[in-house]
């Protein structure tokens, strides 16, 4: 969910824009990092902010028969990290703004607070704690269940976030913020809620696919318990990991057939 | 390719240094911001679509067919302001200062939309990219964004062939079909972004990658007299609201 370009208050699009600010500083600080350990992870990064793109420009059905966009921060800060996600996410949000027309310019501080920021920070606390109370069941169930939290938290609490920063730009006259609150979350809840619960449906297939058809990605990544529990960009010693953690999973079976499925060059 | 960025490399206003175009429509957007929604941002919409339709032959039907989102979003938006709850009159109750704010928020919103496009429509992101680095942002950072740039229109191919192939075989003819072709597309995505960036790489490695990307970008020289002249809409915009709205 994008505020359009204009739609807040100068002031508090601004405010915004420097509650975002430090998150987003501390992104690109990690980012840059990064890259210079390891030049080959710029392509890496490069790779993953196309995906996040394409991921949210990607129209997902709603219940109600509306379709909508998935926010991806979930799967994004599962993948990546929040901090990484942050300075991703922002990106995302300018292209977002620039090519799509999804959001504004002077709103990308307010929308980058609640879409880089809160989303993926709640959908990976989301995500840890489901994986730590999970921790004895199998790794797909416990792999499945984080995602599916992490990606219905994320997109959620992007929603709430949106809604109270309206409620905040445009007081209620009797209610005041929390009446406008209920208003605005209300409004929004009719595609968001259902949304949120597709989205996070639709991560988990994405994530059960990968960790049989990306596994090394994956390992490399440290969303899989076999590979160190690194960050983002952690290089060669992640993929030493792989052969070790190789013969849990089935490298080849029914989940892996969506994927032939998808094959453009059929 | 993306409708906006189709346009913006077709534009007449191509050969227009970004700097003209960001203070030309900034300028406006900021009238629209800042001025009081009747008659200001009216006033900035109207002189940013003469602009935008007249010389810089942005096509009206695709412009609007782009718009329809975010003004979607500022009618629902807006529409919340019409009523009020948890008042006097009942839980929820209509808002006699609600229209009034629902129209001053749309018009002014719808302004503001209408300016940013016009700036996206007339600017393709490839010119502004390079010049971000001179903006004063770490140089890392901006090879990062015009890597992801260079990326994602080759995302997005590979997202849509991968669609119409799982559409073709019924993928999409039911809910639980539905859920499981996004998820398979999502997850073929990422796989493939990433090989194609370790390819990538590979490939600039043989011819001598040393971690700069270095493009040739058009150089368009930026003349003091061009940009004072994208301001003067602006400025005149301004004067015209505030006599206006002290005649009023």
């Amino acid at each position: 969910m994008h505020i359009a370009e204009g739609f807040l208050p100068p002031a508090q699009a601004a405010a915004w824009t420097a509650a975002a600010a430090p998150f987003v500083v501390h992104g690109v600080h990690s980012l840059t990092r990064a890259v210079r350990a390891d030049p080959e992870a710029k392509l890496l990064l490069g790779a993953s902010g196309a995906f996040c793109f394409v991921l949210s420009a990607l129209k997902i059905p709603s219940v109600t028969g509306s379709s909508s966009h998935p926010t991806g921060v979930g799967l994004g800060a599962v993948l990546f990290r929040p901090p990484v996600m942050a300075a991703l996410g922002t990106v995302t949000l300018l292209f977002q703004a620039l090519l799509l027309a999804h959001g504004g310019l002077t709103t990308l501080g307010a929308n980058v607070f609640s879409m880089a920021v809160v989303g993926p920070w709640v959908g990976y606390a989301a995500y840890r704690s489901v994986r730590a109370l999970a921790s004895r069941l199998p790794e797909q169930t416990s792999l499945g269940a984080g995602v599916f939290a992490a990606a219905f938290a994320a997109s959620l609490s992007t929603y709430t976030v949106t809604s109270l920063q309206l409620a905040l730009a445009f007081p209620d006259a009797a209610g005041g913020v929390a009446g406008a609150f209920v208003k605005f979350a209300t409004v929004f809840s009719i595609t968001q809620i259902p949304l949120s619960v597709v989205e996070g449906l639709v991560t988990v297939v994405i994530v059960r696919l990968l960790s049989t058809v990306g596994r090394e990605q994956l390992l490399r990544l440290g969303v899989l318990r076999g590979g160190t529990a690194a960050g983002a960009v952690d290089g060669p010693g992640a993929d030493a990991s792989d052969e070790t953690a190789g013969p849990h999973e089935p490298t080849s079976g029914p989940t892996s057939e969506p994927t032939s499925d998808g094959e453009a060059k059929a | 390719m993306l409708t906006i960025d189709a346009e913006a490399y077709r534009s007449p206003w191509r050969t227009v240094h970004p700097a003209v175009k960001g203070v030309l429509f900034g300028g406006l957007l900021v009238c629209a911001l800042a001025l009081p929604a009747w008659p200001g941002a009216a006033l900035a919409g109207a002189v940013a679509l003469a602009f935008g339709l007249g010389p810089a032959r942005v096509p009206p039907r695709k412009l609007l067919r782009t718009g329809l989102g975010p003004l979607a979003f500022i009618a629902t938006g807006a529409a919340a302001l019409l009523v009020s709850v948890g008042g006097p009159d009942g839980p929820i109750a209509w808002d006699p200062q609600g229209a009034a704010r629902a129209a001053e928020l749309t018009g002014r919103a719808s302004a503001a939309v209408v300016c940013q496009l016009l700036f996206a429509f007339t600017t393709p992101l490839a010119d502004l990219l390079p010049r971000l680095s001179r903006a004063g942002l770490p140089p890392a950072l901006v090879e990062v964004v015009a890597l992801i740039y260079r990326m994602l229109f080759v995302a997005l191919d590979t997202a849509r062939r991968v669609g119409a192939a799982q559409a073709g075989r019924l993928g999409y003819a039911n809910r639980r079909n539905r859920v499981r072709s996004l998820g398979a597309l999502g997850a073929a995505l990422f796989v493939r972004s990433y090989d194609r960036a370790a390819r990538l790489q590979r490939g600039l490695e043989c011819r001598g990658y040393t971690g700069a990307l270095t493009v040739l970008v058009d150089d368009i020289p930026l003349r003091a007299s061009a940009l004072a002249a994208a301001a003067v809409p602006a400025v005149l915009v301004a004067a015209a609201a505030l006599t206006l709205g002290a005649w009023t």
